[in-house]
């Protein structure tokens, strides 16, 4: 019968076979991914940037991508020590001045040379009301910001404030760039060592070299930043060659996978990224110090470090970590005690139930990449009779509540922490949204009087001995419970070469790499 | 010939669509309970119990939700009229707008679903009707009860596995060139392919037992050739039935499947919009969703109709 | 064997729900303990089907999801048929406009393609045991609704019937005479379907984070977890899957042998 059916159908099933030849082939072919024009580097982002204009975007991502395309006054060095970068010269004649003397010949991509006029107008615009910058509360501090010759800028604060450098580094725009909301599609030009050519919202960014702006030779000539929300896939690409580098957006059980690959290079530093668990003071129960404290000897940060994350982090004593000038090691610290915790529950009048369960129940909210972790609070705390439900959201939604205050619990991280003040934006009481990042509404005189004290004392060895108090009343009043501090994982092809990791996971070390001969891709793992 | 066909079938059209607005009405008003009369404050729900005051009072004017119920339900049937399906609150755009740039990949996926669907089952449905009891029919139709019991969530992460991270013969995910579709068609298809198949086999070994073969044998074909060409003839009407009926299955699996395969089409839209509390997206995406089921079962009928004049009469 | 899908159909069904029922008190892995030393740990004497992201004993999950899924997905069927049956007896013994209006009822509640409607319902409701069964129900009364309308139509018309009200015969007594013998092959049929159905629709509920929530395991939502792991630990997804796709065939098996027991005797 089949013989007969194939001899009436000659024509169909050849046509058959040919589609699938084709197809075939076609499959083959995206195996081997070779279609990248020589000199321009891939990076996998797992998310669109938020915005293109360094006066808006706040994010991670949208950082990271600004900071190769706008230059700032001052940047931070791999020892978190701010150093000139637009500037070439500095001077405090007093304590509520900065004077910044301006390089000469610096250039945007359009040949116009960046002067002291840019750094105004970028500064005028984030402070105006109008334009509705995020930024703007961290830049509340400065109160004129002059140019009084076309190469020096004059910054003056309200009163004398310490960690005026912070002030200075934003990414600066050209003098009369518009606002995004004004609706021009197009993202501000920068005098950096990138410029944006191409921008597809959940699809890819492309950069390519400013002209006016040298670079090494043998270093990328463009950068592709490829958004690709899937970890599974970003893997992928890494190990078919296809990506050349990513940046702290693996998952931590596929590096030894990725790093069995004789190709790909695995570069773990320790990094300044601050992972804690926030509570929100509205709520009275949470309030009660020994519900806090409780809750921070039920978790078992240690071993969530050496398995979740495979050991790529480490325990956190506060928000600065060892590398910080300010940090403070003698604080209190909360080792693992589920006993403890339960004593304290106890004491504060929460009785255990015959299931162990005290009637204690919060509502944990997280992003989905977060829900694993959230798993393992929930079952944490329950072995201390604390019930938490967990509730998932996309992240947009999630990072709108928790800037709202809209949350029980949470964790999140700080990313880029330099200077001690940030303490002063996060614990203030009058710091709460929209005036600043105090989301849990913590109120505390004492913390009040101690971070307004640190940022107007511009004396390092005195300031130093405050935020060493800081430290010590945040450890023991928890307003946070330090969870971990992050490494910094950058998974690249070898074909880079000379990466310098910055402890704020900071990109900008693409500039200056150099692309070694074409490098390895599609093979095997070795093993 | 052809004037005398055509009237009553223009009738029958011009009948069923008169029907479609009852069934519109219908849709719409259900989608708008669904949201709107669920029991407990949906705010509450959506914000959690420790928002504050002031935020729930603003989420609840920005949903429209603090009108009387009848002007709410008004407001929503006279968008729908004019095509208005509000605005999402995650994008600031038009839903409809949001709908439309998503809509073709849907089509695209389910239409390659189906397609999938057709070129797995003639194989699988001639080779089991044509020898009914045999190695083969054993083979072809436990194959298609497996097709038919496996979920999409397993088959087609276990695709991915097997064609994706081991053989790297295709991309895992998203949406590109026909590579892309390769897997998410399938995984959709199996099951639609497995419920053709058995159908095909029915309606062959219908025909090996019916006049026809008879007929063909006295015409001197021989008795496979026969059968297959007019059980195949015969199977056409029903596969159409078929795809009709599993429509609603198809589908909603195509929903699943974006999931599963981060496939941009209405699906994705539905999911990530219930995680976002975008409740205007997740009203337009169930609606879309459930008048292009009505509008596929229409044109099933119409091909039934065309094909099978007593279906006319009715 | 003259029916093997009856036979391999209950087969598959018995052991499933044996599993499910003694599973748990044979194998005493707790499935909500973590153990996080444990983390994606493979296959092993200990772990037969290996550890999860959170070092949970996978044979443990499964066996607490199966309770899980034949639970739900029973009361969701027995509480579908019961409100179903009710509501298509009712429009067929009061006819006319009532009968025309819950019609168009099920033709609208049909009008939302699968779980469509569950999954409106369920992203509602929120999360929660009770609020997906109530999600799933919603979906699945219109079959037995139909079937059920339908005996009672065709029965009203028979003679025996009418001649039995004639002499004065009660109407439910007749109902239940006659109703019953013509309504139970196809209702058998139709819920054994509606038993593997719905463990699929309450695993893709799972699966799209809209069922039970966590920590409880189903397999909806282990196969959702392990998608994140599938490159270095794919275990977590056979699993689940194999449970999964199992269940509904030994249901489908078993839906098919009753169709073709009920078939011959008809």
């Amino acid at each position: 019968m089949l013989t007969v059916w194939i001899s009436e159908n000659t024509a169909r099933l050849r046509l058959v076979a040919q589609i699938s030849a084709a197809l075939v082939a076609l499959a083959g072919c995206a195996h081997y991914r070779t279609d990248r024009s020589p000199g321009t580097i891939q990076v996998d982002i797992e998310t669109s940037p938020t915005s293109t204009d360094p006066r808006f975007a706040t994010d991670a991502t949208s950082s990271r991508i600004n900071e190769l395309i706008f230059d700032s006054l001052v940047k931070t060095d791999r020892n978190g020590q701010f150093v000139g970068h637009l500037a070439d010269r500095i001077e405090r004649p007093s304590p509520t001045e900065i004077v910044f003397h301006l390089k000469h010949g610096v250039r945007f991509s359009d040949g116009r040379e960046l002067t002291a006029r840019d750094v105004i107008f970028t500064y005028d615009s984030i402070r105006a009301p109008e334009s509705m910058s995020a930024k703007r509360a961290g830049i509340e501090e400065l109160k004129s910001i002059d140019a009084p010759d076309d190469y020096t800028v004059v910054m003056t604060t309200a009163h004398p404030y310490a960690p005026a450098l912070e002030l200075a580094t934003e990414g600066i725009v050209p003098a009369g760039t518009s606002l995004p909301s004004k609706g021009t599609a197009a993202a501000p030009i920068g005098s950096g060592p990138f410029q944006m050519v191409g921008y597809a919202r959940d699809e890819a960014a492309r950069l390519e070299r400013n002209p006016y702006s040298p670079y090494p030779s043998g270093a990328p000539r463009s950068i592709l930043f490829k958004i690709v929300p899937d970890p599974t896939v970003r893997a992928l690409e890494l190990a078919e060659g296809v990506c050349d580098f990513s940046g702290n957006n693996i998952e931590y059980d596929v590096l030894p996978w990725l790093g069995s690959h004789r190709f790909l290079e695995v570069s773990r530093t320790p990094g300044t990224t601050y992972k804690y668990l926030s509570f929100n003071f509205r709520d009275p129960r949470l309030r009660d110090l020994r519900v806090r404290r409780a809750i921070a000897y039920a978790i078992d940060r240690n071993t969530i470090v050496n398995t979740i994350l495979r050991g790529t982090g480490r325990v956190a004593t506060g928000m600065l970590s060892p590398e910080n000038w300010a940090y403070e090691g003698n604080v209190t610290t909360y080792f693992y005690d589920p006993t403890i915790a339960r004593q304290l529950l106890d004491q504060a009048g929460y009785a255990a139930g015959s299931n162990g369960m005290r009637g204690l129940r919060f509502e944990y909210k997280t992003t989905p990449e977060g829900a694993r972790l959230g798993e393992v609070f929930q079952a944490m705390l329950q072995r201390v009779g604390i019930a938490l439900t967990i509730r998932t959201l996309d992240f947009a939604t999630y990072y709108a509540d928790i800037q709202a205050g809209s949350f029980d619990l949470t964790s999140l991280q700080w990313v880029g922490i330099n200077d001690p003040n940030s303490y002063y934006m996060v614990f203030d009481s009058k710091k709460t949204p929209p005036h600043g990042q105090n989301r849990g509404y913590y109120s505390n005189p004492a913390m009040d009087r101690l971070v307004e004290a640190g940022m107007s004392t511009v004396d390092p060895a005195a300031r130093k001995k405050i935020y060493g108090k800081v430290q010590q009343l945040a450890a023991g009043e928890l307003p946070y419970v330090s969870l971990w501090w992050v490494d910094n994982v950058a998974v690249m092809n070898r074909r880079l070469v000379g990466f310098d990791a910055y402890p704020n996971g900071s990109f900008r070390s693409l500039a200056t790499m150099t692309l070694s001969s074409p490098g390895g891709g599609g093979g095997e793992p070795s093993q | 010939m052809e004037s005398r066909r055509s009237d009553p079938v223009i009738n029958y059209a011009v009948r069923r669509l008169i029907a479609l607005v009852p069934v519109a009405l219908g849709v719409a008003t259900l989608t708008f309970a669904t949201i709107h009369l669920v029991p407990g404050d949906p705010v509450v729900a959506m914000l959690g119990e420790t928002a504050a005051p002031a935020d729930i009072v603003g989420m609840r004017h920005q949903l429209g939700l603090d009108r009387p119920l009848l002007v709410q339900y008004a407001a929503y049937l006279g968008g729908l009229a004019v095509g208005d399906l509000g605005e999402s609150i995650s994008y600031r755009k038009p839903v409809s707008r949001l709908i439309a740039e998503r809509f073709p990949a849907t089509i695209e996926l389910a239409a390659a679903g189906m397609l999938v669907a057709v070129l797995l089952a003639f194989p699988l449905g001639i080779i089991a009707g044509s020898n009914p009891g045999g190695a083969g029919d054993l083979g072809a139709m436990g194959f298609a009860i497996v097709g038919i019991s496996i979920p999409h969530i397993y088959l087609g992460p276990l695709l991915m596995i097997l064609f994706s991270l081991d053989l790297r013969w295709l991309p895992l995910t998203g949406r590109g060139g026909l590579e892309h579709l390769v897997l998410p068609a399938v995984t959709l298809g199996t099951a639609l392919a497995a419920i053709l198949a058995r159908m095909l086999r029915q309606s062959l070994i219908r025909v090996r037992e019916s006049d026809y073969m008879r007929t063909a044998l006295g015409k001197g074909l021989s008795a496979r050739a026969a059968l297959v060409r007019h059980g195949l003839k015969n199977a056409l009407t029903s596969v159409v039935t078929i795809i009709g009926l599993q429509m609603g299955a198809l589908l909603s699996g195509t929903l699943i499947t974006e999931i599963i395969f981060s496939w941009p089409g209405i699906g994705r839209l539905l999911i990530s919009a219930i995680g976002a509390r975008d409740y205007p997206v997740v009203e337009g995406c169930v609606l879309t969703f459930a008048m292009t089921y009505v509008i596929v079962n229409m044109a099933a009928d119409f091909v039934y109709a065309i094909v099978d004049p007593r279906v006319r009469i009715s | 064997m003259r029916n093997p899908s009856l036979a391999i159909g209950v087969t598959i069904v018995a052991a499933i729900v044996i599993a499910a029922i003694l599973g748990p008190m044979l194998f005493r892995a707790d499935p909500l303990s973590i153990d996080l030393a444990n983390t994606l740990a493979g296959p092993s004497r200990a772990h037969p089907f290996g550890c999860d992201a959170l070092g949970r004993d996978v044979l443990a999950r499964v066996l607490y999801g199966a309770r899980l899924s034949l639970s739900i997905s029973t009361v969701v069927v027995a509480i579908s048929l019961v409100v179903g049956s009710l509501i298509g007896a009712t429009a067929a013994l009061s006819g006319g406009r009532i009968d025309n209006l819950v019609m168009r009822g099920v033709d609208i509640v049909l009008a939302f393609p699968g779980i469509l409607l569950a999954i409106a319902l369920a992203a509602i409701l929120g999360p929660g045991l009770i609020d997906l069964a109530i999600a799933l129900t919603a979906m699945g009364w219109t079959g037995y609704a139909r079937i059920v309308r339908g005996e009672v139509l065709s029965l009203r018309e028979r003679d025996y019937v009418l001649a039995a009200e004639s002499l004065g015969a009660s109407r439910s007594r007749l109902l239940m005479r006659h109703l019953i013998p013509g309504v139970v092959g196809p209702l058998a049929v139709q819920t054994t379907f509606g038993i593997g159905g719905i463990i699929g629709a309450e695993a893709a509920l799972s699966f799209l984070g809209l069922g039970a929530p966590p920590p409880t395991p189903s397999w909806g939502n282990m196969l959702d977890a392990g998608r994140a792991f599938l490159l270095v630990a794919p275990h977590l997804t056979t699993a689940p899957g194999l449970a999964i796709g199992l269940s509904i065939l030994g249901f489908n098996l078993l839906g098919d042998g009753i169709a073709q027991k009920a078939g011959h005797r008809a």
